[in-house]
């Protein structure tokens, strides 16, 4: 099955705007990025911690919908998926 | 009323909004957080509409770094506070406003009464938790806070209003870390001028807000697009508040 992983801002930067994965099925949303993440590791250490763990400030979002950090490794993605990975814009 | 130098120069928006919606903008006061990249254009743009009433501020001074975006700021203002330079330039390209310039770090203890009266916020401050601060005050005084940010080529935008969209705790729980952030001056062009639109909007009372929506822009592809945002209604900023049924200043 495919989905569908956009970056946004400075994730934009080190990853491009869109990534299209093919992934088995029941894998969860912590491990997609992950595994994509891994691919770059400079891009790797902007979403995720030292502990492999997402920076908090991080924003999950499958098909629109928030998911929380703390559920992101239980939630599983499915065929079609669209998910978006920015960080908040702090310059003002 | 307006006078016939006011006329004459309000006659092309008048066209669009009339008298009474240049009446609204005259009585406006705004509270514009910040007289930065962000800063400049929202409260220039602010300036020349017509808002009767701006609150501008800032604690830093013009340093030559700030003047690739901060178009308030002239050469000559190096070294000035940014306060001084903006309301020099605020009232000179339009003298029929009243404009305070407040040269203060805004925080905790002089957030909600810097704010005053004002009827609304506008978000051009660098730092989120500044930002949380000015979010509590919005919601506190059951006003809007016109969110901006930028990075780089990217900025992003949306329009907080207290009890009916998400705040601004709701959209971003956590802030991330500071950091010397790149930018080119017309991000800030963008989305400054995309918040200046949106207080005019509220203003006005016409027009469909950003609420409840991220714009997201990208300079790179020149694309923009926008997320939906939701309420938390577990928010610890927001969360205690009920729903409103209105999303407009009061006529």
């Amino acid at each position: 099955m495919s989905v569908k992983i956009r970056f946004f801002a400075r994730f934009r930067e080190l990853f491009g705007a869109d990534v299209m994965t093919d992934v088995v099925a029941g894998t969860m949303f912590t491990s997609l990025i992950t595994m994509i993440a891994k691919k770059n590791p400079e891009g790797y250490a902007a979403i995720f911690d030292e502990t492999g763990a997402f920076h908090e400030f991080v924003i999950l979002m499958k098909n629109g919908k928030r998911i929380e950090i703390a559920d992101a490794a239980k939630t599983p993605v499915v065929d079609g998926d669209e998910i978006a990975v920015f960080p908040p814009v702090a310059g003002g | 009323m307006f006078s016939e130098r006011e006329r004459e120069r309000y006659k092309r928006q008048m066209m669009l909004f009339g008298d009474e919606g240049q009446e609204r903008l005259k009585k406006a006061h705004i509270f514009v957080a910040g007289a930065g990249g962000l800063g400049s254009p929202v409260s220039l743009y602010l300036a020349v509409a017509g808002v009767g009433t701006i609150t501008i501020v800032d604690m830093d001074v013009v340093d030559q770094t700030n003047l690739n975006r901060q178009i308030l700021h002239f050469d000559r203002d190096i070294g000035r506070k940014k306060t001084t330079s903006a309301k020099e330039k605020l009232q000179e390209i339009n003298p029929d406003i009243t404009v305070n310039a407040i040269d203060v770090k805004i925080d905790e203890i002089n957030a909600a009464d810097l704010v005053g009266q004002a009827d609304g916020i506008v978000d051009a401050m660098d730092n989120y938790p500044t930002r949380y601060l000015l979010n509590e005050v919005a919601i506190a005084k059951e006003i809007p806070f016109f969110h901006g940010g930028i990075h780089g080529f990217y900025g992003q935008a949306t329009t907080i209003i207290p009890g009916t969209t998400p705040c601004l705790k709701c959209i971003f729980p956590k802030a991330p870390p500071k950091e010397v952030f790149p930018v080119v001056g017309v991000t800030p062009g963008i989305i400054g001028t995309v918040q200046a639109n949106e207080v005019l909007k509220y203003l006005l009372g016409i027009g469909e807000l950003l609420t409840g929506r991220l714009f997201i822009w990208d300079g790179m592809q020149a694309h923009a697009e926008e997320i939906c945002v939701e309420r938390n209604p577990a928010c610890e900023a927001c969360g205690g508040i009920a729903k409103k049924t209105t999303a407009r200043k009061k006529k």
